[in-house]
């Protein structure tokens, strides 16, 4: 199994990493204990105490806070349970219309506003954009992934978490008190 | 008394008792052929990568002779062939390089002749040859044709092998080999249901007849036919050297664990590389049919199909793909099977996780897929009656989706460098008359024209796509102008088509041919089918998809005076803005013709565009390293508007040093502004999904999106329940 040192996996992640070399680890078998030194790494990016479980994307990861497993930002902003999709508690941008769609898209490159709407999820905490949603009109928010943590530590690296929690969807909970 | 007939598989049973058994034992053990434990392969690995390296070589020689002796500039300059080998229950044991999408489409033929009883009722012979290419049965489109030969050892048959070829002409409706404007199944040129059309290593003299009276590129096909019957030959006689090497009993039983040894890698790999879980998006199919010339009038109507798409990652290390949600079938070449869905696992599987070279149908086994609903887009009840030309088109972005869970899976676990996604490409199709005077379907490969999506460590590949195939070089343009009557133009990379992040995209290289030399030709719309007026959803977090993609007819008012003059035609599109009225003062007009042009007569001298949007980027964009905006600009991979409007960076050319240069100092704040406009203009979910929601109760969206969603809802129950849930509707909400 290759080994790889963790200021290499760093600059890969940055694309600051050799071409050569970046070839040569996209090439090779894969790395056992990437897992682990990714979260080290994702760890020594954030500045809050929690650990992080796992990543959800970039700039966003769970974390254990006490008993709750909650996704939050690099910027420390919270976005509630895991199992629930955090874009609801994001700040939404939606270009629905042809000028707001031609800032990004100008010309015949543009879709069509009637069918189409393109949505950006910033955090509310530092204005980064987390996500681009492109869907027709009226599509629910997708929630990309709903990650099985538990199932994850316990069957496949053997490292069981303390804390355990059921693997199920709860969005239609926060949802369901908007109405 | 009538002796019991004997079977020609092992043993002297039948191919479809050994199948059955086949099918049985797995679902009692799990493991293919029932192998838990594999020792033949473990025992002595080194005489067992000896045996799976001959195997590999007879496969890849026989690939080349193949395209030694056929004379289709598909085959000889873009090489799409593929062949495998396969067990005599019709698993695949190696696949050769080329296409991968056949692993499993390839076998589902040759199962669907033993099921059908051809052993009993058609013959099954040492030097049999059969032909299929009806995507009823397997397959993408009726264009790709598969050729296939039984093994014989000692009058037992021990396997298959089978070689694929995408042909220019299968005799369909005008334009091209994989015509859009057709919607009945006798549009689409001959259909061939694994057919015998040779016997004793010889093609059948009925069947040249056929082809010669039935194809106007006869020639081509039935060279094509014989390169792949010499590969396929070539390949049975290697076959059995080895098993003279080998021996037969090592053969059996080293084939098979073959695939039982890659069906556990490919577990491992999933264990190894992915997080178990759910994964969803969707892909919105767009079916614009309105104006195309079909008899079949019912057919004359523009739809959209929602395929929502959802990948489960079992703790098991299996994978479940389930399209629940997926609207109805249509009257249009463009509906999926079943199987074609496994054409596309197939190609995903090897080609993400399974490229050392070992993939078979062990590559597949840990995949499931749950049956889409009958009636749907993806399993059309009436299939037989439909046009099957271009199940592939939809399938493209499908699996494009698809391509991006994964990518999500292997980002979640720390394996950037595998992230990607990809999505379908526009292109043009031709029938006509070509240099030579002769009447037939025009339809010439192309370049990868399109980006791929970003990396999760650098930028994606420019004009490095698709998935499909990894040989995304047209070859030698000159020979395809032998071929079709068209020159191939220059061109430029055009950025406005890339997916914007803090890695982006790989940038686009349109197509650009002008008509040449013909005496009449008509063009329309080729592969491309799926959304563009709803760009799919393929940014990568924080970072935008790809645009709208473009099929352009321009026709130049005084092209001779602008040739004489030397003056540039459209080698750049440029700012995408301002094209059309910058084409209209080159005294030239610029037609839009959507994804799926119909039917157009086109000139000497006119010019067709494809110009393919890139798949997504990779991050906030406001967070690509603006030294990596510099290197774009200079070259020619970014505009100044791009980098000021998408990336909020400064940047001024300079004349002396003839280069650009970027302002970090300034783009600092351009940046920061950005985010202070973000947080400002933003608002929260909640209140944005109220105002939303409303929408949906007072039904205020495009009636072409209500058929959409009504269309789903009629064949699934639980996207009604969900879309009701996420919505807080209540119970009697209809569309």
């Amino acid at each position: 199994m290759p080994f790889y040192e963790k200021k290499d996996l760093r600059d890969l992640f940055n694309g600051t990493l050799p071409w050569e070399k970046t070839r040569e680890i996209m090439s090779c078998p894969k790395d056992d204990d990437r897992f682990d030194k990714y979260i080290q790494i994702l760890q020594e990016q954030v500045t809050y105490p929690e650990k992080i479980l796992m990543p959800l994307g970039d700039h966003l990861n769970v974390v254990q806070k006490g008993s709750q497993r909650v996704v939050k930002c690099d910027c420390g902003r919270e976005f509630g349970d895991w199992r629930q999709n955090w874009k609801l508690n994001a700040l939404i941008y939606v270009r629905d219309t042809r000028e707001k769609l031609e800032e990004i898209y100008p010309g015949f490159r543009c879709p069509d506003p009637s069918v189409c709407e393109v949505r950006e999820f910033y955090c509310p905490g530092c204005g980064v954009m987390l996500k681009v949603e492109n869907v027709p009109v009226g599509y629910p928010i997708i929630f990309d992934v709903l990650p099985d943590i538990d199932g994850f530590y316990r069957e496949w690296l053997g490292r069981p978490l303390p804390e355990q929690a059921e693997f199920t969807d709860m969005t239609h909970d926060v949802t369901r008190g908007w109405a | 008394m009538a002796r019991k007939r004997k079977g020609i598989g092992e043993g002297g049973r039948s191919l479809r008792q050994m199948l059955e058994e086949n099918e049985r034992i797995y679902r009692e053990t799990g493991c293919y052929a029932g192998i838990t434990e594999p020792t033949v392969l473990a025992d002595d690995p080194v005489k067992a990568e000896l045996f799976h390296s001959r195997i590999m070589a007879a496969l890849i020689s026989g690939r080349e002779t193949c395209r030694l002796v056929s004379a289709s500039p598909y085959v000889r300059e873009v090489a799409e062939l593929c062949i495998g080998v396969f067990t005599p229950e019709g698993d695949n044991i190696a696949q050769s390089t080329g296409i991968q999408i056949h692993v499993r489409l390839m076998a589902d033929n040759i199962q669907w002749m033993i099921r059908k009883k051809y052993e009993e009722e058609v013959g099954i012979e040492d030097g049999d040859f059969f032909i299929a290419n009806d995507p009823v049965i397997s397959g993408m489109h009726a264009a790709d044709v598969y050729d296939i030969l039984p093994v014989f050892w000692e009058r037992e048959l021990i396997g298959w092998v089978s070689t694929v070829i995408m042909e220019m002409d299968v005799g369909a409706v005008s334009p091209g080999c994989m015509p859009t404007p057709n919607v009945e199944r006798g549009t689409d040129g001959l259909k061939f249901c694994c057919e015998k059309i040779g016997s004793k290593d010889r093609l059948r003299r009925d069947f040249e007849h056929k082809i010669e009276i039935s194809l106007d590129m006869c020639d081509i096909f039935l060279l094509d036919r014989k390169g792949a019957i010499a590969a396929n030959v070539r390949i049975r006689e290697e076959l059995k050297n080895i098993i003279r090497e080998f021996g037969l009993d090592y053969y059996k039983r080293a084939t098979r664990e073959l695939i039982e040894e890659e069906r556990r890698n490919q577990i491992a790999r999933i264990r190894q590389r992915m997080i178990p879980g759910r994964y969803r998006s969707v892909v919105p199919v767009e079916f614009p049919m309105s104006k195309q010339p079909v008899s079949w009038i019912p057919g004359r109507v523009d739809t959209i199909r929602l395929i929502p798409i959802q990948m489960d990652v079992g703790t098991d290390g299996y994978m479940a793909l389930d399209f629940e949600g997926a609207g109805e079938w249509g009257w249009h070449p463009f509906n999926g099977t079943p199987q074609a869905l496994w054409g596309g696992v197939s190609i995903v599987m090897v080609q993400t996780f399974s490229y050392d070279g070992r993939a078979n149908l062990g590559s597949l086994l840990p995949v499931d897929i749950k049956t889409p609903t009958p009636d749907s887009v993806l399993n059309p009840i009436q299939i037989k009656k439909l046009a099957t030309s271009t199940p592939w088109a939809p399938m493209l972005d499908l699996f494009g989706m698809w391509t991006h869970l994964l990518g999500m899976a292997f980002y979640l676990r720390g394996f950037r460098e595998e992230t990607f996604n990809y999505r379908s490409a526009s292109g043009w199709q031709m029938a006509g008359y070509d240099q030579m005077g002769t009447k037939r379907p025009l339809f010439a490969a192309g370049t990868g024209n399109f980006g791929p999506g970003a990396c999760g460590v650098c930028d994606g590949v420019d004009c490095g796509g698709w998935l499909a195939t990894p040989e995304v070089d047209l070859g030698s343009a000159e020979v395809w102008e032998l071929f079709v009557p068209q020159l191939e133009m220059a061109r430029r990379f055009e950025p406005y088509g890339a997916g914007h992040g803090r890695f982006r995209s790989g940038v686009g290289i349109p197509t650009s041919i002008m008509i040449h030399r013909t005496q009449q030709c008509v063009a329309s719309g080729a592969l491309g089918s799926a959304s563009d007026r709803i760009i799919p959803n393929l940014g990568q977090f924080g970072a935008y998809c790809g645009g709208k993609r473009n099929t352009f007819l321009v026709r130049f008012q005084d092209l001779p005076q602008w040739l004489e003059k030397r003056q540039p035609l459209l080698y750049e599109l440029g700012f995408m803005g301002d094209l059309k009225e910058r084409v209209e003062k080159m005294g030239g007009e610029i037609v839009d013709v959507g994804l799926i042009p119909e039917p157009t007569e086109v000139f000497e001298g006119n010019m067709l565009i494809a110009n393919s949007g890139a798949a997504g980027g990779l991050g906030d964009p406001l967070e690509r390293d603006p030294r990596r905006i510099q290197e774009d600009l200079n070259q020619g991979f970014s505009t100044d508007w791009i980098a000021r409007n998408i990336y909020c960076v400064k940047a001024s050319y300079d004349d002396q040093a003839k280069e650009w240069r970027v302002d970090d100092a300034e783009s600092g704040e351009m940046r920061q502004r950005k985010r202070a406009e973000r947080l400002a203009k933003g608002v929260p979910v909640k209140d944005w999904w109220q105002k939303a929601r409303q929408r949906v109760l007072e039904h205020e969206i495009d009636p072409q999106l209500t058929e959409m969603y009504q269309s789903s809802a009629r064949l699934s129950p639980a996207f009604l329940k969900e879309y009701r849930e996420f919505w807080a509707l209540p119970e009697e909400f209809v569309f």
